[in-house]
């Protein structure tokens, strides 16, 4: 066997050795054939003749002899490689041209590949991740309508058979105290399996183990990765170290590697025993307490279908156990891959990402292809010497596809390292849609992508010129021999085709602009110049959990009437509102069920859904929401005053119509039909609609006063005539003033929420718009190119023409007659690709949008293309040709201008 | 570089590792035996003979040794290998079916 390999692939070594032996093979051959004739009476000299006659040459035997070597095939790659590589430097502005554009069209793509395959096609770096699913129950569409798990749903889950274990997570905010200024910290409140069950093994110390769960356990952290560095600096003893957290003290028990955390990043996580909520007898007890969300891990021998099939079961058999805590209707249960779940809301923008990218290596494969044509008309007469000179079509066609494959690859590695500096602005972009972007990098698939896209993209371009044209020695040596038309046909049509998909792109890049556009001077409803927008969250040991409700509500009302007080009184600001969150704050209200008086919702019908917000006095005032009816809350609407709210303008006209909403009633009713609430809330007023997200329309809203909902976290909007710094500053002494141990947090204005809020949409135009431009350069250039080289052509005929008397303008005209010809037909074709696609991209785009996980604001899909823009609209659509048009005009005068500037006597006299 | 039709091609290998299936011989050797066997009805071209050789070596059914001439001069010696004689015994087994085939045909025209 070895010996066998040794002969194959000795033909790739030892050349010398190999020729020498040939030649004494043959020789020896030769020598007996000469004998046999001298033998047979022949003169020696005569033998000779007669044997070589015979024979053939010697070197033609061999030729073939080494055609059969493998050695035979590499000598011509590289032979190939050689004289291409030689050839292409005598071309440099060829070769640069195409390499650059090469480079561009793979970085574009190998930029949005690297996302995709970081966010879609890794495997979760979890242990056995495609075993790790995210549960949701509800009615219906059981994903959207999600109705979060409580402990004791999750106690029943867990004794299905197909889960080997479900673990919970809720995030809350907690006031870390013991080092200086007090943090608010993001916690992950998860079961003591949860880092067991997704298999994450600590950096420093330990996780958790079952006892750290058990009631009354010594309270313990782990921090996450980034927070451990970010607020210890990395230091490895912060285990063991001791901070009090709502009123107790948590001892720091491990530190996580920097692996990615889901659903969510956050700064630390405690054991479910650890929050006073999750603790609480409340929570604990109640069936309907839903909080929580799940992720289970599938046993390995259950499949995804069978562990899905068991979980329908148990939901069914939990709404038949317990009809009052399920929907008596439609309930169902279900499993999503956790892989999947994670990048929900991204897929469809990043598919649209890819396409437009793939889009544009089509464009540059085509305006490539071009170049090479004209490149190969160039070389007719090199093409036919070696034609005449022995070289087969296989091995001309070899040699320009290894010229192709030369150019293309170069222009790859190029493009690689374009990419790898977009990487990180690519990083922050995702980081908005899914929590897998840091696993965005240049891995060995990506390079393996870009190294296939390039090849096949090289062959693609390579063999189009290669085919097109008869590679033997028909047009050999003609005299003055001039293109096929089958060559200057097939260069149109390349032509026509980029500038079809330049159109598509563009429409594509105009389509989103526009509707970012709209979105930017969309009035979302109030004030957004001089806001200021904080965080104050009240410390939960302020009032023991132990406090009587009533008295609890009192204290914390106080507290936070104090701190508003605080506020208003600081120098140069001019109102202060207050409430639960903000307009464009990312946080999907949650709406609840409502009932109005006199007008209850018809048996067996879910009760009508209405988000409930919280508001002070003022906030309105502060915010620049204009009242329209009614009365705004007041210093009396205090915790023991009747219950007061303001509707919007939105829940007036869906719920009231007609009807004055100012004066009538309202409670709140939960959505399974149990007992209503008996707190009736009477509305006194009626506030305009703002947005909450810039690119949804308003929702139907309850606001009610802080002062009588009191929460311990809250949210303030300060107006002021103040510089943000100063007012941060004076903000923040106020706030130590009023209570020490009070962290007021994420200082932002207003505008700078509104301009982040439409970041995403901007990075999404950007790419497409870079694309489209990138398109539109290279049709550019390629209409140039095309014209050119007919300009060229036809230089006798322009001659002939200006002697008859032509004017410069009408040989002007003659040539952009040609270039729009071209233009137009593209153009009509682009323009049905463009409705037909934009039809397709709206289905994707339009998907329902995702609901959050269970109390995380969930990442929204970009909707492109809504507000106002639809896909057909008209002046995108004749803007985008028109600037095709006036594009393609420009490229083709630079040639038509030496078309006019022949002079006729010289290109007569050259006939 | 004439063209060759498959069923040249393949016959040529066929008659060449028949010959060596008795012992090693050189290239002058096998056309010589080839000639004189079909009795002068098959004339091998050296232009064919040692390109198919080279051919057989690289895919391993022949393998090639220096070695002294009946006239004591240094040859190239081929002979079969363990693939080549199995090679030799299939291609021998679909030549038979081939040429009954067509004897068959020609019989009963």
């Amino acid at each position: 066997m070895f010996r066998r390999w040794s002969v194959r692939f000795g033909t790739l070594f030892r050349r010398d050795r190999r020729e020498r032996e040939l030649d004494a093979e043959l020789r020896y051959h030769l020598d007996m054939l000469i004998e046999q004739h001298v033998l047979q009476g022949m003169a020696p000299d005569a033998a000779r003749r007669e044997a070589l006659r015979v024979f053939g040459t010697l070197e033609g035997v061999k030729d073939e002899v080494r055609d059969h070597w493998l050695s035979r095939f590499v000598e011509m790659a590289a032979q190939d490689v050689r004289y291409g590589a030689r050839s292409l430097r005598r071309n440099k502005g060829f070769a640069l041209t195409v390499i650059v554009t090469m480079a561009l069209g793979i970085g574009a793509n190998t930029a949005i590949f690297s996302v995709v395959n970081g966010v879609l096609l890794r495997p979760l770096p979890y242990r056995d991740s495609d075993k790790l699913v995210v549960l949701h129950h509800g009615e219906g569409d059981a994903v959207n309508n999600d109705m979060g798990f409580s402990v004791k749903d999750l106690d029943d889950y867990r004794r299905g058979r197909s889960f080997s274990d479900i673990v919970e997570f809720h995030n809350m905010f907690f006031n870390l105290l013991g080092r200086g200024e007090p943090e608010r910290v993001s916690t992950g409140v998860v079961s003591a399996n949860y880092f067991d069950v997704l298999g994450v093994r600590p950096l420093h110390g330990r996780t958790f183990v079952a006892p750290d769960d058990a009631a009354g356990a010594p309270a313990v952290l782990v921090l996450g990765h980034k927070y451990w560095e970010r607020s210890f600096g990395g230091d490895p003893n912060i285990v063991g170290q001791v901070f009090r957290m709502n009123d107790k003290p948590h001892t720091v028990v491990g530190v996580l590697p920097p692996a990615p955390q889901y659903p969510l990043d956050v700064d630390v996580y405690m054991p479910s025993s650890a929050c006073p909520f999750r603790s609480s007898k409340q929570t604990v007890e109640s069936r309907q307490g839903r909080m929580l969300t799940a992720f289970a891990r599938v046993q390995a021998d259950v499949t995804l279908e069978k562990s899905r099939a068991d979980l329908a079961i148990a939901a069914a058999q939990l709404a038949k156990e317990y009809p009052a805590d399920y929907p008596q209707s439609g309930f169902r249960a279900i499993e999503i891959p956790l892989k999947e779940e994670l990048t929900r809301n991204f897929r469809p923008t990043l598919w649209i990402l890819l396409g437009t990218a793939g889009f544009v290596l089509l464009i540059v494969c085509a305006s490539i292809a071009n170049l090479l044509l004209a490149r190969m008309v160039r070389r007719e007469r090199e093409i036919s010497v070696r034609a005449a000179l022995g070289a087969t079509r296989a091995r001309l066609l070899r040699q320009l596809l290894t010229e192709s494959l030369l150019l293309a690859v170069t222009g790859g590695l190029l493009g690689l390292v374009l990419s790898a500096f977009t990487l990180k602005l690519l990083t922050t972009f995702t980081e908005r849609f899914t929590a897998r972007a840091h696993e965005i990098t240049i891995d060995l698939n990506v390079l393996f992508f870009t190294l296939a896209v390039s090849v096949v993209t090289g062959l693609v371009f390579g063999s189009i010129p290669g085919l097109s044209r008869r590679l033997d020695m028909a047009p050999a040596l003609r005299e003055g021999g001039r293109s096929s038309h089958a060559s200057q046909r097939l260069r149109s049509v390349l032509i026509v085709a980029q500038v079809s998909a330049s159109f598509m792109l563009l429409i594509a890049a105009g389509l989103t602009l526009r509707s970012l556009m709209n979105v930017q001077s969309l009035n979302p409803g109030f004030r957004t110049e001089n806001l200021l927008t904080l965080r104050a969250d009240m410390s939960f040991d302020r009032i023991p959990l132990t406090t009587p409700p009533r008295e609890a509500r009192a204290r914390r009302s106080a507290y936070w009437t104090e701190f508003e007080e605080r506020l208003k009184a600081l120098p140069g600001v001019i109102s202060v509102g207050g409430g639960g969150t903000f307009p464009l704050n990312d946080q999907n209200p949650f709406p609840n069920g409502f009932e109005r008086e006199f007008h209850p919702a018809l048996p067996g019908t879910p009760p009508p859904q209405i988000a409930f917000r919280l508001a002070t006095a003022d906030y309105f005032a502060a915010l620049g929401q204009p009242l329209v009816a009614g009365r705004a809350f007041a210093a009396t609407d205090s915790v023991d005053a009747p219950s007061v709210g303001i509707i919007n303008q939105s829940a007036a006209r869906h719920f009231w119509g007609t009807d004055n909403p100012v004066g009538s009633r309202i409670r709140g009713r939960s959505n399974l039909g149990g007992r209503p609430d008996d707190n009736w809330t009477t509305i006194v007023g009626v506030v305009a609609d703002v947005r909450q997200q810039l690119d949804r329309p308003p929702l139907d809203e309850v606001y009610v006063p802080v002062r009588q909902s009191p929460f311990f976290g809250t949210t303030w909007i300060v107006h002021s005539r103040l510089t943000i710094e100063d007012a941060t500053r004076q903000i923040k002494a106020a706030a130590r003033e009023h209570d020490p141990e009070l962290p007021v947090t994420n200082f932002r204005t207003l505008a700078e929420v509104r301009s982040t809020a439409l970041a995403p949409r901007r990075v999404v135009v950007a790419l497409i718009g870079s694309f489209g431009l990138l398109a539109l350069v290279i049709t550019a250039a390629g209409i140039a190119g095309v014209i050119a080289f007919s300009v060229n052509q036809r230089t006798q005929e322009f001659g002939i023409r200006m002697a008859l008397g032509a004017g410069r303008s009408r040989v002007l005209g003659l040539v952009v007659r040609e270039g729009l010809a071209l233009v137009t037909v593209g153009l009509g074709i682009g323009m049905a690709g463009a409705l037909a696609l934009t039809k397709l991209m709206g289905a994707v785009i339009f998907d329902p949008p995702m609901p959050p996980i269970a109390g995380i604001p969930g990442p929204q899909p970009l909707a492109l293309l809504v507000n106002g823009t639809p896909p057909t609209d008209a002046l995108t659509y004749v803007g985008v040709a028109a600037m095709l048009v006036v594009v393609a005009v420009i490229a083709c005068l630079m040639p038509a201008s030496r078309a006019a500037s022949v002079d006729p006597m010289v290109a007569l006299r050259a006939q | 570089m004439a063209p060759k039709s498959d069923l040249l091609q393949g016959t040529l290998d066929l008659l060449i590792l028949r010959t060596l299936s008795g012992e090693p011989m050189h290239g002058w050797g096998i056309s010589q035996r080839i000639q004189q066997v079909s009795k002068d009805v098959l004339q091998v071209n050296q232009g064919s003979l040692y390109p198919a050789l080279h051919r057989l070596e690289q895919q391993g059914l022949i393998e090639a040794e220096w070695g002294s001439s009946e006239n004591n001069r240094q040859a190239k010696f081929y002979q079969l290998t363990r693939d080549g004689r199995k090679q030799l015994a299939e291609e021998t087994r679909n030549w038979e079916r081939l040429a009954g085939a067509v004897g068959r045909v020609l019989a009963g025209l």
